[in-house]
């Protein structure tokens, strides 16, 4: 079982988008996978047609356990299950806060999943608070989507700072270029800067797409609704690279 | 956790009524149809039905099921319908179904052609909440095409509960049932006119103990024909070889019943009939030694040390070709006039009405009378003999014995309607131990003469090989050495069936008779 966090502290960079896409792609290969709704925007839960509702709030979700569970919903596709978001979920960060060993809860409320599940993909809010240490603390591994612009590389910086200060194992940060036009000067440029400068960078680029935006209209992943488009290849390009070098490196 | 529901369709009622009913409410998303071939197999004996259990196959896989059950016990991927439990992919299917079907061919019972449509039935947001599936059962391409089932299924959907609650509320109030019993099964069995478990080699007797003697032991007789009928039709198409094997255990049965069932008829019908199944078993012989060996190929290649397993291919080789001519020599055995004229004369010998008078000194005895006296006897016998044996004995005392076990154990399973179910099941299972131990040492010691013996027969090509001695030698050895210890068991085994409370027991059952017996 692996769990991957699409996760950024900068927001409007393709987390939902990715996470939503890979974990389709996950499942399409057969492996039993969730999709963990974190967003209280729940857009991911847009995306599948499920109704916003936890129904247990975000004070149910900190308990963990069986209600959670009760809560998942299958999606259209096969082998591919979603725990919705809640607009109470707004509310985490409180929450955490209030319980013992807060940081690692996280981890505590997805382990019952880990049995059932080959792949949990969460898709978190923007956050670089206690909500994104417990995101830390819960995943094997976090993919940080990045637009190749200056103030970017400046919040992956920070972030990759805030790895070091509260020693959380920046090995396990991946990221992948998002929403890229190859058209600008400055992105080529920064492709290049970045590739050389960071370790756990996907040679994976997700082109800025209508097919994409898309997908608010179509409410499923692109491969579905426009499979031969450039950007389903772009996100199995992308699941290709996070399973060659991360999951399964030869 | 919600489970899938099937409802029934109402003869004369359409599955488009009840579908259209739920357009009203819900958008449907009809998917493409699948339509599959389903063969249902079992052995000629069924087995598995025996077991209550269902094996299919379908597209490219076999399927295990338990009868009026939908769940699925167990699967495996297939190219060819397998024949033999040994052509079975490895896997958990198999494992559990090697001790049913054993050296068994698997038959094709019946072949039906399933059709399914599926629809998801979504909400408001167009997202699927529950599914819908149409499936219908029908024969595979025959003239006969009507229906035998016809089904809607409601499938619930992971996280939508209450859908599935308002559907299945919807379809009772429109009058569909759930389907709880009914298994495709039957229905498809019946149409072909087949009788799950009408074939059994077991004997199967009613027998009411004040019946005459002569009439309970024809009784016995016509059931043994029967099995021999039966299988002697099968024998020919060579599909596994335990029709043979029925075939003859019923002319043995026969054999020993006229032997020991004494004085019901007149002795000279008895003798003659005896040496005509005498005649009838002799030229089976062959075939089934050969048989026994063919089974035992893998155990006797497991047997010889590694470095030797592939030499002693030419031995079997040499079998199979010796059992395809002995197979062809039996089925002009078989078609010979002979043949004919002693089956011709036995059935109606059998089916000749009894005579009033009677024609030998038991035919009028009551039968519980005979069997109890006959049954009590060859007891005795059976201890009397086996308490002689120790282990300087010859091998060929212990060979007596077998015979005398083997005709107390037909007496037994010919009378065993007559006598309390339970007791009577548990003495025959006490002799079955002894029998088994008994068998094995015979078979072994067989086994290891005809292996010295076959030498002399392979092809003079093969006796240059020097390897193909080696191994025959070394299977010698090694079926030496586990006759010893077949035999090293059989003093507890004897101790055992002997022991004081079985003794008692037998004198119970057996031992008193209300009128004297010859």
């Amino acid at each position: 079982m692996t769990t991957l966090a699409l996760y950024s502290n900068k927001g409007g960079v393709g987390k939902t988008a990715a996470a939503v896409n890979l974990s389709y792609l996950a499942a399409l290969s057969g492996a039993k996978t969730l999709i963990c709704d974190l967003d209280p925007q729940s857009s991911a839960t847009y995306y599948f047609r499920v109704k916003p509702r936890l129904k247990v709030g975000a004070k149910g979700f900190i308990k963990g356990g069986k209600q959670v569970y009760e809560s998942i919903k299958g999606t259209d596709f096969e082998n591919l299950d979603l725990l919705p978001a809640d607009f109470s979920l707004r509310n985490l960060d409180v929450a955490f806060n209030k319980v013992k060993r807060s940081k690692k809860r996280l981890r505590k409320i997805l382990n019952p999943f880990k049995a059932e599940y080959d792949f949990i993909f969460l898709d978190c809010p923007v956050t670089i608070s206690i909500l994104a240490e417990n995101i830390l603390n819960a995943v094997d591994y976090a993919l940080v989507p990045l637009i190749p612009t200056t103030l970017s590389v400046r919040t992956y910086k920070q972030l990759l700072s805030f790895c070091n200060k509260n020693n959380y194992d920046a090995d396990k940060i991946y990221t992948f270029f998002s929403m890229v036009d190859r058209h600008k000067k400055m992105h080529r440029e920064t492709i290049a800067t970045v590739s050389k400068a960071y370790n756990g960078v996907l040679q994976s680029f997700i082109p800025y797409l209508a097919q994409i935006e898309k997908m608010g209209i179509y409410r499923a992943p692109v491969a579905v609704f426009s499979p031969a488009s450039v950007a389903s290849r772009s996100y199995q390009n992308l699941w290709d690279k996070v399973q060659n070098t991360i999951l399964y490196p030869h | 956790m919600q489970h899938n529901l099937k409802f029934k369709i109402p003869d004369g009622h359409n599955e488009k009524q009840f579908i259209g009913k739920l357009t009203a409410q819900y958008a449907l998303k009809k998917e493409p149809a699948v339509a599959e071939k389903l063969t249902i197999c079992d052995t000629f004996d069924w087995r598995l039905f025996n077991k209550s259990l269902v094996l299919y196959a379908s597209a490219d896989r076999l399927f295990l099921r338990k009868l009026a059950a939908d769940e699925i016990l167990h699967s495996a991927e297939i190219t060819s319908l397998p024949s033999f439990i040994w052509d079975f992919p490895e896997g958990e299917l198999k494992r559990q179904l090697t001790p049913i079907i054993k050296m068994r061919a698997l038959l094709r019972l019946v072949e039906v052609q399933s059709r399914s449509v599926s629809y998801r039935i979504l909400n408001a947001d167009q997202k699927t909440v529950a599914r819908l599936a149409y499936e219908e059962y029908r024969l595979w391409r025959r003239k006969n095409r009507s229906s035998l089932a016809r089904h809607l299924w409601l499938k619930p959907f992971k996280g939508y509960p209450k859908y599935m609650l308002t559907l299945a509320k919807q379809f009772r109030e429109a009058g569909l049932k759930i389907d709880k019993k009914e298994d495709l099964y039957f229905k498809a069995l019946e149409v072909v006119d087949k009788k799950p478990g009408d074939y059994s080699a077991k004997i199967n007797i009613q027998l009411d103990p004040a019946m005459r003697s002569d009439q309970a032991t024809k009784a016995i007789l016509r059931f043994l024909l029967q099995v021999m009928r039966i299988n002697e039709a099968h024998i020919g198409k060579d599909l596994d070889t335990e029709f043979l094997h029925d075939f003859r255990v019923a002319i043995r049965r026969t054999r020993s019943a006229l032997s020991q069932i004494k004085y019901v008829f007149p002795a000279k019908t008895t003798d003659r009939f005896k040496k005509d199944f005498a005649y009838v078993g002799k030229f089976s012989n062959e075939l089934r030694d050969l048989d026994v060996y063919l089974l035992k190929e893998d155990t006797y290649r497991a047997m010889l040390p590694p470095i030797l397993r592939d030499d002693i291919d030419p031995l079997f080789d040499h079998l199979r070709k010796k059992r395809a001519k002995a197979l062809q020599k039996f089925i002009r055995g078989l078609n010979a006039k002979k043949y004919a004229k002693i089956m011709e004369d036995w059935e109606a010998f059998l089916s000749k009405p009894l005579r009033d008078s009677a024609g030998a000194l038991n035919a009028t005895l009551p039968i519980i009378d005979l069997a109890r006296n006959r049954i009590y006897k060859k007891y005795r016998n059976v201890v009397k003999v086996g308490s002689q044996i120790t282990e300087n004995t010859e091998d060929g005392m212990l060979h007596v014995l077998r015979i005398h076990c083997k005709k107390l154990r037909y007496l037994m399973e010919f009378f065993s309607s007559l006598f309390p179910g339970k007791q009577i099941i548990a003495l025959i299972g006490q002799l079955k131990k002894l029998q088994d131990n008994l068998g094995d040492f015979n078979d072994l010691r067989v086994q290891r003469d005809y292996l010295l013996d076959i030498i002399e027969e392979l092809p003079m090509a093969q006796r240059r090989s020097k390897r193909i001695f080696a191994a025959i030698g070394s299977l010698i050895g090694s079926l030496d050495n586990e006759k010893k210890s077949v035999k090293n068991a059989f003093a507890k085994t004897f101790t055992d069936f002997a022991s004081p409370a079985n003794q008692e027991l037998f004198k119970e059952l057996f031992a008193s008779t209300a009128q004297e017996v010859i």
